[in-house]
C-alpha cells in the first residue's frame, strides 16, 4: 500500500510540473495547447542523453533546455507572430509526437542506470513540486513581476501603456513553462518509468491542460488536482493492488481519462462557470500585436 | 531590407487570394520535404535518391500503389472529419478514437450477424456490409456527437474532449481483441477475429469501393459549403461564433452536427482499413498505428485550407509520402518512423508558414488590386 | 521630470505645427497651441475632426510627421506613451484601460516604479488615500475594476495619472460615460487638481454645457485645423457649435406623432443574468405599439444590454415573460424570433452584427438564409441576395468596393448602414436597436435616425437604447430611464425633460418618477 501511495504521488508530481508550467504560460495570456508535445521530447531527449552520458544531471538539464527551447519556439511564433495560438500548440503536439518516436526509437528499452534514491520513501521530485507550487503561487500573487504577469494575460494592450514590456513578459513565462515542461516528461522517463518506448506519454500532456483549466488557475487547486489524478493514474496502471478482481485492466486504463471528462463536465456546471469566468485570464488565447 | 534600387518588406495583408493561398501551401510542403531531406543526410542518403524511391514505390510500384491508394483513402476520410468540424471554428482531434470506435462498431454488426463463427461463413453481403459501413459511421458519429455535444451544449473544451476519447476507444479496442474480448482472434494474437470471405467488401478495379464514397463526399462537402443554408452556417460559426448566433445559427445544433458527421466519416475510415482493405479483413493487432496515422487528417485539412476538393491532391501525397516511407525505411535502412517524423516536421513548418497568410514580402511599392476569394481559416 | 516645479500660468505644454497624414487624410493639420499650469484648457471638435489623432500624439502613441512637442520650455520626442508618462503627461482614455479582474488598487500601481520587486500593497493604499482625500475621490481601491461603476473607473484612471506624477492630465470625453450628479462630483476634482497648479486637458466632442462652466479656455478642432482659439467667458454654446461644425446647428429632429396601433411588443417582469453571472436586469415591464419608438436611456452597464439580448433571444430569461404580437416567445429560439419579424441591431458591430471574413453579400445573408424566398431546398440563392445587397448599398448609400468585398473592409459608418439596412429591408414589426449611432460621424448619425423615423412611420415599434441623452428625447414617443437594470418610469416623449430623465439615469428616485 505504501508503495502505491509513493508511486501515486510520484505520478502527481509529473502532472504538477506539467500542469505548473502550462498555469504559468496561461497566466500570461498564452495558450499552448501542445504540452504532451513538449513532455515527450524533454521525456526522450532527457532520456537519451543520460543514457549515452550515465549522468541524471545531465538527462534533466536536456530536457529542461529543450522544454525552454519549445517554450520559445511557442513565443516566436504565439507572441512575435501572432499566429493562432491553438494552431501552435497543435504543431508543437504533432512535432514531438512525430520527431521523438523517430528520434527514441533505436534507444527503445530500458534505461539502465541506478535509480534516483528516494527522500524518506518519496519521490524527492515530490518536495521540489511542492517548493515550485509554493514559489509559483508566491511569485504570482505577492510580487510585482506576478502582478505585470497577470496584466499581461488580463490586458496586454493596458499593460504595454503602463510601461511593462508584453512581449518579453510573454516570452519569460513560456519559457519557463516548457522548461516545467520538458522537465516533467524527464521526471517521467529517467525516474517515474525509466524505459523508453514509442508513445508511451500517453495522455499526460492533455490531463495536465485539462488541468490547469480545473485550477481556475490557482497553483493550489492545481496541486489538488494533480494529487487526484496521479492516484487515479496509478490506480489504472495496478488496479488489482486496491481493487482486485474489479474490471478488466483496460477498462481500467481509460478512468483517468473518463475521470477527466467527468471533471470538465462538474466544472461546466454553473456555480463553477461563474468562478471560473471570473478567474480565466481575459487575454488567454488572443494574439496580441502593438500597433 | 534593401536589395538595390528595390526595397524587400513585410506588409500586412487583410485578405489572401486563392492562387495565393494554394501556393502558400504549396511552398509549405516543398519546404517541409526539403528540411525532411536531414534525416536522409544524416543517414548518408542522397535526399533526391530518397524521395525519388519513395514516390516511385508509392504511385508506381505494383506492390506499392494499392497500399497508397488505401492509405489515400483513409487519409482523405480523416481529413473530412478535421474539415467539417474546422469549417464551424472547432478542433477535432478525435479521429483516431472516432476511427477506432468505428472499426469496433462495424465489427460489432459482423459479430452480430455471427461472422465471429467461422472465416467460411455464408452471410448475406447485400445486408450485411451496408450494416457494417452504417454501424462504423454511427460508432464514430457517436463518439464525436459525445464532444459536440459538450462543446456546444456545456463549452467544454473539444480538443481536452477528443483527446480523451481518443485513448478511451483506444483502450476499448485492447479490450475487444485481446485477452479474452468479444472479438478476439481464436488464434490469440492479439487481433480480432477475420472477416469472412463471404463479406469482404466489393473491389471496383482491385480497389475498394470506399474510394468512391471518400471522392463523392469531397464533392458533396465541396457543394455543402459554398451552396446550402447548412454550409453557410457552418462557415457563420466558424469566422464568428457571436455573429452566428446573431444571425439565428444555433451553437449547439452546429456544434453537434460538425462532431457527429466528422466522426462519422472517421468511423467510415475504420469500416475502410479493417473490414474493405484487401489482405487486412481483420481489426489489426497495430491498430494504434492506423490510430496515429489519422492524426494526418489534421495536416491535411489545414494544408488544404479546409477546402474538401483541395484535400484530395493533399491526401493522395501524404498517403504516398508514408507508403513509401515505410518501405524506404526498410530498402535504405533508416531508422523506423519515417512517417511519424515526416508527420511532426510537415506540421511544424505548417504552423511557421501560417504567418504568409497575414503577411506578404514585397518587393518594391505600388499600390496593388486584386481579385480576393475568401480563405478565412487562419485568421 | 521637467515639470518638477511649476508657476501658475507657466506654459507646460506647447504643440508647434503638428501635422499627421494618413492615406488619403490629413488628420491633424499644423495644430497650435499651449497649456499653462493650474488651468483647464478644452479641446473641441466633432468626430473626424482630428482629436484621436492629436491625443494619440500627445501620448506617444503616435509620431507626428511634422511639428514639435515643447514641454516645460524643451522640445521634446515621444517615442512610445512610457516617455509621455515619463515627461508628466496623463491620460485618462474614454475605453478605459484598465486590468478589469483586477482590484482598482492593483491597477492604480501596475508598472509603477515604484511598486518594489514584492509588492507593498499597504504603503501604495495609504498614498493613494491621501491623493483621494485630497480631491476629494471616493473609490473602493480593493474592489476589482469590473465590479466599480463608469466613474468610478474614470477615477482610477486619473489616480493612476496622479500616482505616476502626472501633471498635465489629458482627459477623453470625460464626462460622456457619467450620470449628472457624478459629473458634478468629477468637475469639482478637476478644479481642485488646478489648485496644485495640474493642467487639466479634457477633450470635447459634445457636452458643450460642461465645456462652458468648468474651462478657462477652449481650442477648437475642424477637419483637422485649429478654428478658434478662445477664453470661456464670452463664449456662448451657439458659438461653439458653430465653430465646431462650421454652420449654425439646429439640434432637432422632425417629430413623427405617433398613431396609437396594435401592441405588438409586452414584456412583463422580465429578469436577466449577465455574464458575470449577478441579476442585470431585474423584473422590467413594458409594450411598444405600432409606430412607437420606446427609448431607454441608461448608462452604459445599467442592464440595457442584456435586455437587449434578451429580447433578440441571445440570453436567457431568469424570470418573466416576453409577446410578439400576442405569443409569448420568451423562450424562442433568435431564429425564430426573426421569423416572426423580429430584427436586432446590435451595439457590437463589429463582432456580433457583421462577419469581417464575409463578402456584404454573406453578409446580407445573414439575416435571409432561413428565408424561403431566399433558399430552397437548403440550397441558398446567393443571385437573389446579391440582388438585395446591390440595393441596400445604393438605398444606404454604403461606400464599397462592391457587393463581393469584405465586410472588414468597411469603415464604422457604412458597416452600421449596411447592417440597418440588411436588418430594415426584412421589414420588422419590432425593431431593436442597441447604441444605433454610437461613434458615427454626424452624417451617418443623422442617416440612421432618419431611417428609424421612417420605418416608425412605417408602423415598425422601435426599441431604441442609447446612452445618447439627446438622441433618446428628440426621438422617442417613450423615454424610460434605466438604472441597476430597473426602469426608473416611462415617460411620454413630450413630458420627458432632461433634467428629470437625466436624474432618474443616476437612479434618483426623487426625480419626480412619473408612468
Amino acid at each position: 500500500m505504501w508503495e502505491f501511495f509513493a508511486r501515486s504521488l510520484e505520478a502527481s508530481t509529473i502532472f504538477t510540473l506539467a500542469a505548473l508550467g502550462e498555469l504559468i504560460n496561461q497566466r500570461s495570456g498564452i495558450l499552448n495547447v501542445g504540452i504532451e508535445g513538449v513532455m515527450l521530447f524533454g521525456a526522450t531527449l532527457g532520456f537519451i542523453a543520460a543514457q549515452l552520458s550515465e549522468s541524471y544531471l545531465l538527462g534533466f538539464v536536456v530536457a529542461i533546455a529543450i522544454g525552454g527551447l519549445l517554450g520559445l519556439m511557442h513565443g516566436f511564433f504565439s507572441v512575435t507572430l501572432g499566429a493562432d495560438q491553438v494552431v501552435v500548440g497543435m504543431g508543437i503536439w504533432i512535432l514531438g509526437f512525430g520527431l521523438t518516436t523517430y528520434i527514441g526509437n533505436p534507444y527503445t528499452g530500458p534505461l539502465g542506470m541506478d535509480r534516483i534514491p528516494t527522500i524518506s520513501g518519496l519521490s524527492p521530485f515530490f518536495y521540489l513540486g511542492l517548493v515550485l507550487v509554493l514559489v509559483t503561487w508566491f511569485v504570482l500573487s505577492k510580487t510585482s513581476l506576478g502582478l505585470r504577469i497577470r496584466s499581461v494575460g488580463e490586458n496586454p494592450a493596458v499593460a504595454e501603456v503602463s510601461g511593462i514590456s508584453v512581449a518579453r513578459t510573454r516570452y519569460l513565462c513560456v519559457m519557463v513553462g516548457g522548461m516545467l515542461g520538458g522537465f516533467g516528461g524527464a521526471v517521467y522517463s529517467l525516474f517515474y518509468n525509466p524505459v523508453w518506448n514509442y508513445n508511451f506519454l500517453m495522455g499526460w500532456g492533455f490531463i495536465a491542460l485539462a488541468l490547469v483549466f480545473f485550477s481556475t488557475w490557482n497553483p493550489w487547486i492545481l496541486l489538488g488536482g494533480s494529487l487526484l489524478f496521479g492516484t487515479l493514474w496509478q490506480l489504472s496502471l495496478n488496479p488489482q493492488l486496491v481493487l482486485p478482481g474489479v474490471m478488466s485492466r483496460y477498462l481500467w486504463r481509460t478512468v483517468p481519462f473518463v475521470t477527466t471528462i467527468i471533471v470538465l463536465l462538474i466544472m461546466a456546471s454553473k456555480w463553477f462557470r461563474i468562478r471560473w469566468g471570473a478567474a480565466k485570464p481575459e487575454a488567454l488565447g488572443v494574439p496580441y500585436l502593438k500597433e | 531590407m534593401r536589395l538595390g534600387r528595390y526595397e524587400l518588406k513585410l506588409e500586412k495583408r487583410l485578405t489572401v487570394s486563392g492562387w495565393e493561398a494554394a501556393s502558400i501551401s504549396i511552398l509549405a510542403i516543398l519546404f517541409a520535404l526539403a528540411l525532411f531531406s536531414i534525416i536522409f543526410v544524416l543517414a548518408g542518403i542522397n535526399p533526391l535518391l530518397a524521395y525519388r524511391e519513395i514516390l516511385s514505390y508509392a504511385f508506381a510500384n505494383p506492390f506499392g500503389l494499392p497500399p497508397t491508394i488505401n492509405r489515400f483513402i483513409f487519409l482523405l476520410l480523416c481529413s473530412f472529419a478535421f474539415i467539417i468540424p474546422f469549417r464551424a471554428g472547432l478542433w477535432n482531434i478525435g479521429m483516431a478514437g472516432q476511427f477506432y470506435v468505428g472499426a469496433l462498431a462495424a465489427f460489432g454488426v459482423l459479430y452480430a450477424f455471427g461472422g465471429k463463427v467461422s472465416r467460411s461463413a455464408d452471410l448475406p453481403a447485400e445486408i450485411v456490409i451496408p450494416l457494417m459501413l452504417l454501424g462504423a459511421a454511427v460508432g464514430g458519429g457517436v463518439l464525436g456527437g459525445i464532444a459536440g455535444f459538450l462543446r456546444g451544449k456545456l463549452n467544454i473544451n473539444e480538443i481536452v474532449v477528443t483527446m480523451m476519447l481518443n485513448f478511451i476507444a483506444y483502450w476499448l479496442v485492447a479490450l475487444m481483441i485481446k485477452e479474452g474480448g468479444a472479438f478476439m482472434n481464436p488464434g490469440g494474437r492479439g487481433e480480432s477475429f477475420e472477416l469472412p470471405a463471404s463479406v469482404h467488401a466489393p473491389l471496383v478495379s482491385n480497389v475498394p469501393f470506399t474510394l468512391l464514397l471518400a471522392l463523392g463526399f469531397a464533392i458533396y462537402l465541396y457543394f455543402l459549403f459554398a451552396r446550402t443554408k447548412i454550409g453557410y452556417q457552418i462557415r457563420a460559426h466558424g469566422l464568428s461564433p457571436a455573429a452566428a448566433q446573431y444571425a439565428g445559427v444555433s451553437t449547439v445544433k452546429i456544434s453537434i452536427l460538425v462532431f457527429v458527421v466528422g466522426g462519422a466519416l472517421a468511423g467510415m475510415a475504420g469500416y475502410h482499413y479493417f473490414a474493405a482493405v484487401p489482405g487486412v479483413y481483420k481489426i489489426a493487432r497495430n491498430y494504434g498505428y492506423f490510430g496515429d496515422l489519422a492524426f494526418y487528417g489534421i495536416i491535411c485539412g489545414l494544408i488544404s485550407l479546409a477546402n474538401p476538393l483541395a484535400a484530395i491532391p493533399v491526401a493522395l501525397l501524404f498517403a504516398g509520402l508514408t507508403v513509401g516511407g515505410r518501405f524506404v525505411q526498410g530498402q535504405l535502412s533508416i531508422g523506423f518512423g519515417v512517417d511519424y517524423a515526416l508527420l511532426g516536421v510537415l506540421m511544424i513548418t505548417l504552423v511557421a508558414f501560417q504567418f504568409f497568410y497575414r503577411y506578404r514580402l514585397v518587393l518594391a511599392k505600388g499600390p496593388e488590386l486584386e481579385e480576393t476569394v475568401d480563405v478565412g481559416v487562419f485568421r | 521630470m521637467l515639470l518638477e516645479q511649476v508657476r501658475h500660468g507657466e506654459t507646460v505644454l506647447e504643440a508647434r505645427g503638428i501635422t499627421k497624414r494618413f492615406p488619403g487624410v490629413v488628420a491633424n493639420d499644423g495644430i497650435h497651441f499651449e497649456i499653462r499650469a493650474g488651468e483647464i484648457h478644452a479641446i473641441l471638435g466633432e468626430n473626424g475632426a482630428g482629436k484621436t489623432t492629436l491625443m494619440n500624439i500627445l501620448f506617444g502613441l503616435y509620431q507626428p510627421d511634422e511639428g514639435e512637442i515643447w514641454i516645460g520650455g524643451q522640445q521634446v520626442k515621444f517615442r512610445s506613451p512610457l516617455d509621455a508618462i515619463d515627461l508628466g503627461i496623463g491620460m485618462v482614455h474614454q475605453n478605459r484601460r484598465l486590468v478589469s479582474a483586477h482590484s482598482a488598487l492593483e491597477n492604480i500601481i501596475l508598472g509603477h516604479p515604484k511598486a518594489g520587486k514584492i509588492l507593498d500593497l499597504k504603503r501604495a493604499e495609504a498614498e493613494i488615500g491621501e491623493l483621494c482625500e485630497r480631491y476629494g475621490f471616493s473609490v473602493d481601491l480593493k474592489a476589482k475594476v469590473w465590479q466599480l461603476a463608469e466613474g468610478e473607473k474614470q477615477v482610477v484612471e486619473i489616480l493612476k495619472a496622479l500616482y505616476r506624477g502626472a501633471k498635465i492630465l489629458i482627459l477623453d470625453e470625460p464626462t460622456s460615460a457619467l450620470a449628472p450628479p457624478e459629473t458634478k462630483k468629477l468637475l469639482s476634482s478637476i478644479q481642485a487638481m488646478t489648485q496644485d497648479e495640474l493642467a487639466i486637458v479634457p477633450f470635447i466632442t459634445h457636452k458643450l454645457p460642461i465645456v462652458l462652466a468648468v474651462s478657462d479656455r477652449v481650442t477648437v478642432l475642424r477637419q483637422g485645423k485649429v478654428t478658434a482659439r478662445l477664453q470661456t467667458e464670452g463664449a456662448t454654446e451657439q458659438s461653439l457649435a458653430k465653430e465646431m461644425v462650421g454652420r449654425e446647428v439646429i439640434f432637432r429632429l422632425e417629430r413623427v406623432k405617433a398613431e396609437k396601433g396594435q401592441p405588438i411588443l409586452q414584456v412583463e417582469d422580465l429578469s436577466a443574468a449577465s455574464d458575470k453571472g449577478y441579476l442585470a436586469l431585474k423584473g422590467v415591464s413594458f409594450s411598444i405599439c405600432e409606430g412607437e419608438i420606446f427609448g431607454i436611456a441608461g448608462i452604459s452597464g445599467n442592464g440595457q444590454h442584456e435586455l437587449a439580448e434578451v429580447l433578440a433571444g441571445l440570453r436567457k430569461a431568469e424570470a418573466g415573460t416576453v409577446w410578439l404580437d400576442g405569443t409569448d416567445i420568451t423562450r424562442a429560439s433568435a431564429l425564430e424570433r426573426w421569423r416572426r419579424g423580429m430584427g436586432y441591431v446590435p451595439a457590437e458591430r463589429v463582432d456580433v452584427g457583421s462577419i469581417g471574413d464575409f463578402s456584404l453579400v454573406e453578409n446580407v445573408t445573414m439575416n435571409y438564409y432561413f428565408d424561403e424566398d431566399y433558399c430552397r431546398g437548403g440550397v441558398v440563392r446567393y443571385r437573389g441576395i446579391r440582388r438585395l445587397t446591390k440595393e441596400i448599398v445604393s438605398e444606404y448609400s454604403v461606400a464599397t468596393t462592391g457587393p463581393d468585398s469584405k465586410a472588414k473592409t468597411l469603415s464604422g459608418g457604412n458597416l452600421q448602414k449596411l447592417i440597418l439596412g440588411r436588418v430594415l429591408s426584412r421589414k420588422p414589426r419590432l425593431l431593436i436597436a442597441n447604441l444605433p449611432t454610437q461613434g458615427l460621424d454626424v452624417g451617418a448619425t443623422e442617416f440612421v435616425r432618419n431611417k428609424l423615423i421612417e420605418a416608425k412611420k412605417q408602423k415598425a415599434g422601435i426599441l431604441l437604447l442609447s446612452e445618447d441623452l439627446d438622441e433618446i428625447l428628440s426621438l422617442s414617443d417613450w423615454v424610460a430611464p434605466i438604472y441597476e437594470g430597473e426602469l426608473m418610469g416611462i415617460i411620454p416623449g413630450e413630458e420627458a425633460r432632461r433634467d428629470i430623465v437625466g436624474a432618474l439615469m443616476a437612479g434618483s428616485v426623487t426625480g419626480g418618477a412619473a408612468r
